[in-house]
């Protein structure tokens, strides 16, 4: 096995091969009918781990720490460790309406269903007036419909579009490693809504949500031992006190299974060693990392509710987090 | 607060029967207990209770599961003050050394008030790689020393160059039987019992690890049985038994512990329960902690609660596939069974768990323990009367 570890040719989740990515981004300034200024600064960002079009499922498996906030569909990836559906982040007041659309996308598919869809919540209530704005079927679908596999957008975007992350202008960030087995590459991709505090409780949102997806042929144990291990790292850069809810999702495209009812009765699957499994949680840990700074780095100056402006991070600062994260 | 007093009434390690008298049932218990004792005991189906729809295999044992072995240790000494009721019975995965060739396991923990060693890394890696001991509470020390003796005897680069494994020790409280603070029991009889492991017929009852248990108020201990699905596949379950009150008990769904007149020596216990499920249905973890999941059902259907105070803890295993420890292949090919088709050995784990431990209250003869305490038989002759008074018996 090759020990170094190098980034994929887009630095992002989208390196991983049928993973597409896809933002909604809402801007939008008025007065509702009591006379009160409404400022929406929201979005969402929907991952496609593979042709949502095909009667399939993948190996996926969830880890949350202090969990505050939502994640629909967690009862079938925690007993039966698959995911059959897009995943979205999005604010939580359009939780309802991201799951409504995901269901339609099923029947606009002509799939059979789509379901359970897979839904985060984040509060960019910061910046954002949260509950004024419900996202409409449209928009969603449209989305999904223009995923594309190329770099994903980064920084005050989509879902991350009124995140707030270490006093800073959070948003989303993205990032991969190639990692060599037996002389054949394979990717590592996360992509993340970084809206989290560090010791300074008042400084972000309350969560940071990390999506993570591989080539790897990862059983659902295996996924469980990474993404836990993702989601540990991941809450020691949040609020001291494990406060802030960290999110993690992970899923293998290497493992495709039928969802047909009459399939076969028994699936083959090709499995790594677990002797591998420290190396995707060096790697993960690392993107998720350059994810985060990413996110930072990217985010333009946001102004939003009450008037209330979030700023770029300073470079100076910056160098700060990459130095603690190299 | 300490695993006895969350015990609470096992505690004065008394036999009430002898003391509380003086009501009709208890009266009537010597002869009902001559009667009892005198009584051969027979496995559920002998008295023509069938559980489920689905057949057994051959042995309706976990042992119907090819390539699994038992092996019990009863620990029968002594009368009265100090005396022992205890034993050790060991469960060998397959027919190979396991540390070497692993399976994929998982463990359900229902209700948490018990121990079962080497959860940690099953369920972290999915892999069961020793045998699977069963004994009482404060025997597992010693029992967890004999297992790692045998496993570096077997394997002699253990913990030398290789990699330790954790070996899964159950327990369940034998306290009102035995006299568990001597823990009664050392690595020879840890061995015997693998040494005696054998596939076959299970002895059933007072035997093995389940010698002190008590189980709905009457003698308890080892039992077993199996199912076979429609694909052929083979779910077996072996249980140590010690768990629930006697109000609890049902048998096919009839309340049977509600309707048995006499031979009550003791209120209503909190105990605990170990159950194991083996199958050769290709199955990864996550659908062995389904099966563990189901088993519960089973241990349900016979009337238990599952007391705040009772460890019962489920341990599910596959033997379809054997994972090599030595790993030097960085990719493998495994299989299982999809999820679609999956309901019929949840059904076979059910009916499985019911009947093992019915299994082990009809099997268990009535066992006078430490200081006189006495565990009754459930009398068959009454069972029997009941089930057909709901006309359950074909």
């Amino acid at each position: 096995m090759d020990k170094e570890i190098v980034r994929g040719k887009k630095n992002s989740l989208t390196d991983v091969p049928g993973v597409k990515a896809g933002h909604l981004t809402v801007h939008e300034d008025f007065v509702d009918e009591s006379g009160r200024p409404v400022s929406t600064r929201t979005g969402l960002t929907a991952i496609l781990p593979y042709a949502m079009d095909k009667e399939m499922r993948l190996f996926a498996g969830g880890a949350v720490l202090a969990g505050k906030g939502e994640m629909t569909g967690y009862e079938v990836m925690d007993d039966f460790c698959y995911l059959n559906s897009p995943v979205v982040i999005a604010n939580s007041c359009n939780v309802g309406a991201v799951y409504d659309a995901i269901l339609s996308y099923g029947f606009v598919l002509k799939r059979e269903e789509v379901w359970p869809p897979l839904v985060i919540g984040v509060d960019d209530s910061y910046l954002n007036d949260m509950p004024r704005r419900l996202f409409k079927e449209e928009e969603i679908l449209a989305v999904f419909r223009d995923a594309s596999d190329g770099p994903v957008q980064e920084g005050a975007v989509g879902a991350g579009y009124g995140l707030r992350a270490l006093g800073w202008k959070g948003g989303i960030g993205s990032s991969s490693r190639i990692l060599v087995v037996a002389g054949r590459e394979f990717v590592l991709g996360v992509l993340g809504a970084f809206n989290h505090n560090n010791g300074d409780l008042t400084s972000g949102g309350d969560s940071l949500t990390l999506i993570v997806g591989t080539d790897i042929p990862v059983l659902p144990n295996q996924i469980q031992r990474v993404v836990k291990s993702l989601a540990a790292e991941c809450s020691s850069w949040t609020a001291p006190g494990g406060t802030d809810t960290v999110s993690c999702l992970m899923f293998s495209t290497a493992n495709p299974m039928s969802m047909e009812n009459e399939g076969p009765r028994v699936f083959s699957y090709k499995m790594i060693d677990d002797s591998f499994l420290s190396r995707m949680i060096e790697a993960g840990a690392e993107a998720a990392g350059e994810a985060v700074t990413n996110s930072l780095g990217k985010a333009s100056p946001v102004q939003g509710k009450l008037g209330r402006v979030l700023r770029t991070i300073p470079d100076s600062e910056l160098a700060k987090i990459k130095q603690r994260r190299g | 607060m300490n695993r006895r007093r969350f015990m609470g009434t096992t505690l004065g390690g008394l036999s009430l029967w002898p003391l509380a008298g003086l009501t009709q049932e208890i009266t009537a218990s010597p002869r009902l207990q001559e009667r009892v004792e005198d009584e051969p005991r027979k496995r559920l189906r002998e008295l023509g209770i069938r559980i489920g729809t689905l057949e057994t295999g051959p042995h309706n044992a976990l042992t119907d599961v090819e390539g699994v072995r038992v092996g019990q240790t009863t620990i029968i000494k002594g009368e009265g003050k100090g005396a022992a009721r205890t034993g050790v019975t060991v469960i060998l995965p397959h027919s190979g050394n396991v540390y070497e060739e692993n399976l994929w396991a998982s463990a359900f923990n229902l209700n948490g008030w018990g121990e079962m060693t080497g959860v940690a890394p099953i369920e972290s890696t999915g892999l069961l790689r020793t045998p699977i001991f069963l004994t009482g509470t404060y025997n597992v020390g010693i029992v967890y020393g004999a297992a790692m003796e045998y496993l570096s005897r077997l394997n002699p680069g253990m913990g030398v160059t290789e990699e330790t494994a954790c070996p899964v020790v159950a327990e369940c409280f034998d306290d009102f039987l035995s006299d568990t603070p001597s823990r009664p029991i050392n690595t020879d009889d840890v061995f015997k019992a693998l040494d005696g492991a054998k596939p076959g017929p299970v002895a059933e009852g007072a035997v093995g690890g389940g010698t002190g248990m008590m189980a709905f108020g009457f003698k308890g201990g080892i039992g077993t049985s199996s199912r076979r699905t429609g694909d052929k596949d083979t779910v077996g379950v072996l249980v140590m038994a010690n768990t629930a009150s006697r109000s609890e008990l049902r048998i096919d769904g009839v309340p049977v512990g509600r309707k048995i007149k006499g031979f009550n020596p003791q209120p209503g216990k909190t105990r605990s329960i170990i159950l194991v499920a083996a199958t050769d249905a290709p199955l990864l973890p996550f659908q062995l902690k389904k099966i563990a999941k189901h088993v519960a059902l089973g241990l349900a259907q016979a009337g238990a609660t599952s007391h705040t105070g009772s460890g019962d803890i489920i341990l599910a295993f596959s033997t379809a596939d054997r994972i090599p420890r030595d790993k030097r292949a960085p990719f493998r090919d495994v299989r299982s069974v999809s999820d679609f088709w999956i309901t019929p050995l949840y059904q076979a784990a059910v009916e499985a768990t019911q009947e093992a431990i019915l299994n082990a209250l009809t099997m268990a003869r009535t066992i006078v323990g430490r200081d006189g305490n006495t565990a009754y038989g459930i009398p068959l002759d009454q069972v029997r009367r009941i089930m057909m008074k709901f006309s359950s018996i074909d």
